[in-house]
């Protein structure tokens, strides 16, 4: 295998085509809303990004919540009614999801692969970074993403079309969401860098989105993927992963208690891949199909990526080594050490 | 059409608009805390009054681009409900024999997924002389001042070039300007709405109209497209402050980052 050719160049292209599709792409499938492919996309593309091609499966919910199935509530209307275009946004999602299930996260959202080059240019520049989370912080922060998919996608937009709160909380996901500032700013618009002085409530939102964004912003140079750990498009995934056709799979052997390479390689701390021994699927909630995992594991067969019963990517000895080189020789070259040069080695560093 | 009516001497005047009660959302400014009550989406049928517009054929377009005629009663007349979502195009036509006077407005109505584009809407020949919104604001979105907006005339389906354009809006501003060879041109909405608080947010909204005129085979066109636009939100939205946040947020995630390595396995 060449040093290059392995399976995170190769998702690093994926993701440069698909942000590039998915930020600009509204340049060629049209300007208006009916123009974009499914309006329910598994990933952070955001509606604001009037260029972009499609827009995130999370706006049309909170949207529903608010205006359909909150109002319905309030006035006594048909439920059924109130929930049918919710039903129908989810099964659009669903459509999508079930052919790259949780791979929309590590493949194709923007915000994701934002998030990723960050990172490399952290490790470009020199920074220290950090190898993975502790895990008492990694359990800490896991539910937060379920709280936000609860309270701000479901719960405070169904409040305020039940008139319960005020009108401003009825998308209040947008309003924090990094990918929504990312994606404008991207296209060269910087009116959605703002703090909103109109009452307490917009001033709350604007201040923690603009923040929100500086810190993800920060701490991606140094931390891979902050703001993933905290998606609520991650929890929605999670519900749904059992049905999607890729998975991760793993045939764990005793040697895989003395070894945790993958569990190291995985940018979402997710050590459960190798601590857990009895599950064969081993998606985990907070899996991002990114398949780093089965590039470091040293046996072979041990994890696979596999689209229904089709391996698509095995773990192996061979792929390992020269994965293992690649990734010494990326991490080698960067500015600090290429500064130091004169005066000493660069480090040589682990995957 | 009666071709013995007497000619009007103004350019179009025939006007198309909401309601005051309705065109204004709000009006006055509103610093305080919205009170939370139950949703009342707009999604009611739409009034529109037509002024001087005796005489006058008026068309709803839907999205799917059929057409239903309508009556105004005393000047005024509801939307009919279409039960499709999206933008619906209502057009006033009056034929005085040598004179062509038409007005346009584009009105968002909620209903069922239309799975219509309103590019289409826009691209469909409505009127021998048209002025259309280029874009038209997206769906959900408004016109705000202080923003660049696009328009493009046609005469017979083909680009309208060096025709003089009249911009107008409720707040006394006007503008003058030129469509260039594809038949395009733009106005920067004023940002003329009095007596506005800055740092609280404004819902008022005012009407603007867009007149051109034109002569061809020896008849005149007059043609005007008639909308409602909004007060910027850059009056109650700061960007400076927002780069300041995002910055304190970028320091802060730098202090955590250097912070928790200390110690920490490292990379």
């Amino acid at each position: 295998m060449s040093s290059i050719a392995n399976l995170s160049v190769i998702r690093k292209l994926v993701q440069i085509a698909t942000f590039v599709f998915f930020v600009y792409g509204g340049l060629i499938t049209g300007y208006y809303l009916e123009d974009k492919i499914s309006n329910a996309l598994p990933a952070l593309s955001c509606a604001y990004d009037k260029n972009g091609a499609d827009l995130c499966t999370l706006i049309p919910i909170q949207h529903q919540m608010d205006h359909r199935l909150g109002e319905a509530i309030a006035k006594g209307g048909n439920l059924m009614m109130g929930i049918m275009p919710t039903l129908i946004t989810l099964g659009t999602f669903l459509l999508f999801f079930v052919f790259l299930n949780k791979a929309f996260c590590g493949w194709v959202c923007p915000l994701g692969t934002f998030q990723e080059f960050l990172h490399m240019i952290g490790q470009k520049i020199g920074l220290n970074r950090r190898e993975s989370l502790d895990n008492g912080l990694v359990n800490r922060i896991r539910p937060v993403k379920w709280f936000i998919l609860l309270v701000l996608v479901f719960g405070f937009p169904l409040l305020t079309g039940m008139g319960m709160v005020n009108h401003d909380l009825g998308d209040p996901f947008c309003r924090i969401c990094p990918s929504r500032i990312l994606t404008t700013l991207a296209t060269g618009d910087s009116s959605q860098v703002f703090v909103d002085t109109a009452n307490s409530t917009t001033i709350f939102f604007s201040l923690l989105a603009d923040f929100l964004f500086g810190l993800m912003v920060a701490l991606a140079l140094t931390v891979r993927q902050p703001f993933c750990r905290i998606c609520p498009m991650l929890a929605m995934h999670a519900i749904f992963r059992k049905i999607g056709l890729l998975k991760l799979v793993k045939s764990g052997t005793p040697r895989c208690d003395r070894c945790g390479l993958c569990a190291k390689a995985c940018p979402m701390d997710i050590r459960e891949i190798h601590t857990d021994m009895e599950r064969r699927d081993v998606t985990f909630e907070d899996c991002t199909l990114c398949g780093r995992c089965v590039e470091f594991c040293p046996d072979k067969d041990v994890l696979k990526l596999k689209y229904t019963f089709f391996p698509v990517f095995t773990s192996s000895p061979e792929y390992f080594k020269s994965r293992k080189k690649a990734q010494t020789k990326w991490e080698k070259a960067n500015l600090i050490d290429w500064l130091k040069k004169g005066r000493g080695k660069p480090q040589v560093e682990n995957p | 059409m009666n071709r013995h009516m007497p000619i009007p001497i103004l350019a179009v005047s025939m006007l198309l608009t909401l309601p005051v009660a309705l065109g204004a959302v709000e009006t006055g400014t509103q610093a305080s805390e919205p009170q939370p009550q139950a949703h009342n989406n707009h999604r009611g049928p739409k009034q529109l009054v037509l002024e001087n517009g005796l005489g006058a054929k008026v068309t709803l377009w839907k999205p799917d681009l059929t057409t239903q005629p309508v009556t105004p009663e005393h000047g005024m007349f509801t939307m009919p409900k279409t039960g499709m979502d999206n933008y619906h195009a209502v057009i006033a036509e009056r034929d005085w024999g040598n004179l062509k006077e038409t007005v346009i407005r584009y009105e968002y109505q909620f209903g069922k997924p239309s799975k219509r584009s309103p590019s289409e809407l826009a691209g469909t020949v409505k009127t021998d002389f048209e002025i259309i919104p280029d874009p038209i604001p997206r769906e959900h979105y408004r016109y705000h001042s202080n923003e660049t907006w696009g328009f493009l005339l046609r005469l017979h389906g083909e680009p309208a070039q060096n025709i003089p354009v009249s911009f107008e809006s409720e707040n006394g501003s006007q503008m003058k300007s030129v469509t260039d060879e594809r038949g395009y041109v733009s106005f920067r909405l004023p940002d003329d709405f009095p007596d506005i608080v800055p740092g609280e947010r404004d819902r008022r909204s005012a009407g603007f109209t867009i007149t051109a005129e034109t002569e061809n085979a020896g008849i005149t066109y007059q043609t005007m497209l008639t909308a409602d636009y909004r007060v910027a939100p850059e009056h109650w939205q700061s960007t400076q402050l927002g780069l300041l946040v995002a910055g304190i947020g970028l320091i802060t995630g730098g202090l955590i980052g250097r912070v928790k390595l200390q110690g920490g396995k490292k990379k």
